[in-house]
């Protein structure tokens, strides 16, 4: 960690880690609409393109008892803090919080592939939500990729 | 140097990041927020059903019987019924509705010869709006004005039909019967008779319908008959055959 004569930190914030947080930001709400539907807060769901309701109401919707959507807030909101304690100064060259995020949206994003496969081969029907999720969740890992070089720099 | 000299120093670049991904994260934690508000709040206040109900089981027969009705003009306890499956937003359905229908009203069920049956059949993959304006002719129906609104539905077809929403000409319609905006607003405004309509196609495919308008013959004690042709000269030459044949039947 650089830092001046103060003390202080004086590393720039971690533009990945910015990233993450953006993105896991818009994941956060789309995962929450869809969840807003699952509980029955929203109507009938309404999708531009493909066909939301064979895939919002196929039993792959849940994991057990669990909307797959609230597993994806629970994420979101996970990568989210990790990512924006990430940036505070202080926690910049945190090797646990760069463990933490890579392992985080490896698992996301796998799970996503998991559900983009169920989509095309299984259900056969696209949600476009659950697309839209995908590609954030797919950036999101591709952006916690440098903390796997930050992880063993700091460790070695 | 200072120590607030220093200070200064050090935030500099990195201060700025951080302002603006502050900015960033607060403009999209403000725009997804709102549009979730919008969302949600939209559906509490009533989102109507605008497509069949893919949860529907209709397994249960009875179930199935209660739901796929149609609505019936005369006597339905008659001998011959003419049976129309419509689409709302089908041209041959407005000109049937508008040019036949009244033939029919007037030459046959009034005289009591037969009474006539519609079942909603709406393309959707079509008519974007059909499903709807089946359910609304519904809604009217909960007020006594069901054939009312359903030529109304017709005569206006062209009118709303282009439109990306329907449900404020759907709403001025009721208003101009006199039905209660109130009532008819919150049964559109909602998921009822979807399952209703529902159940109509999964009737309609089963007796094979493809197309709009699709006319029966239903004969008493002889079941379904197709009807070639929509015109009024073709179903009451099909419901004289059709009585010859009871009466044959009878001898």
């Amino acid at each position: 960690m650089s830092e001046d004569a103060t003390g202080l930190d004086a590393s720039p914030p971690p533009l990945n880690r910015m990233v993450i947080a953006v993105l896991a930001m818009v994941g956060l709400f789309v995962a929450l609409y869809l969840m807003a539907h699952n509980v029955g807060l929203t109507g009938p769901i309404v999708c531009g393109v493909g066909d939301c309701g064979t895939v919002q109401s196929s039993v792959y919707a849940k994991v057990g008892p669990i909307p797959v959507s609230a597993i994806g807030v629970a994420g979101y909101l996970t990568l989210l803090c990790l990512a924006y304690l990430g940036v505070q100064p202080g926690n910049r060259g945190s090797p646990f919080i760069g463990a933490f995020l890579f392992s985080g949206s490896l698992g996301g994003v796998t799970f996503s592939a998991y559900l983009t496969y169920l989509e095309a081969f299984v259900i056969e029907a696209w949600c476009q939500y659950c697309v839209i999720s995908a590609i954030v969740m797919l950036l999101i890992f591709l952006a916690a990729l440098p903390e796997v070089p930050r992880f063993l720099r700091r460790v070695s | 140097m200072s120590r607030g000299e220093k200070k200064r120093g050090s935030r500099g670049k990195g201060g700025s990041d951080m302002t603006k991904f502050g900015v960033i994260l607060g403009v999209v934690a403000l725009i997804g927020a709102g549009w979730l508000f919008w969302s949600v709040r939209g559906s509490v206040l009533g989102t109507p059903a605008t497509g069949p109900l893919l949860e529907l089981d209709l397994e249960d027969q009875a179930l199935y019987r209660q739901l796929a009705q149609g609505i019936t003009s005369g006597d339905p306890t008659g001998t011959i019924g003419i049976i129309e499956f419509g689409d709302y937003q089908c041209p041959g359905c407005g000109g049937f509705a508008l040019a036949v229908k009244p033939q029919i009203d007037l030459a046959l069920v009034q005289t009591g010869r037969a009474y006539f049956q519609f079942f909603d059949f709406p393309l959707t993959n079509m008519h974007p709006h059909a499903f709807l304006a089946a359910r609304a002719a519904r809604c009217a129906g909960d007020q006594g004005l069901y054939w009312e609104y359903h030529q109304e539905l017709f005569r206006n077809q062209s009118s709303w039909s282009g439109r990306q929403s329907a449900v404020g000409a759907f709403l001025g319609y009721a208003q101009g019967l006199g039905l209660d905006q109130d009532t008819f607003e919150g049964c559109v405004k909602s998921d009822k008779y979807a399952d209703v309509v529902t159940a109509n196609m999964s009737l309609g495919q089963e007796a094979g319908v493809s197309g709009t308008p699709t006319i029966f013959l239903n004969v008493k004690g002889q079941g379904l008959r197709p009807i070639m042709r929509n015109d009024f000269q073709s179903i009451e030459a099909a419901i004289e055959s059709a009585l010859e044949d009871l009466e044959t039947a009878g001898n």
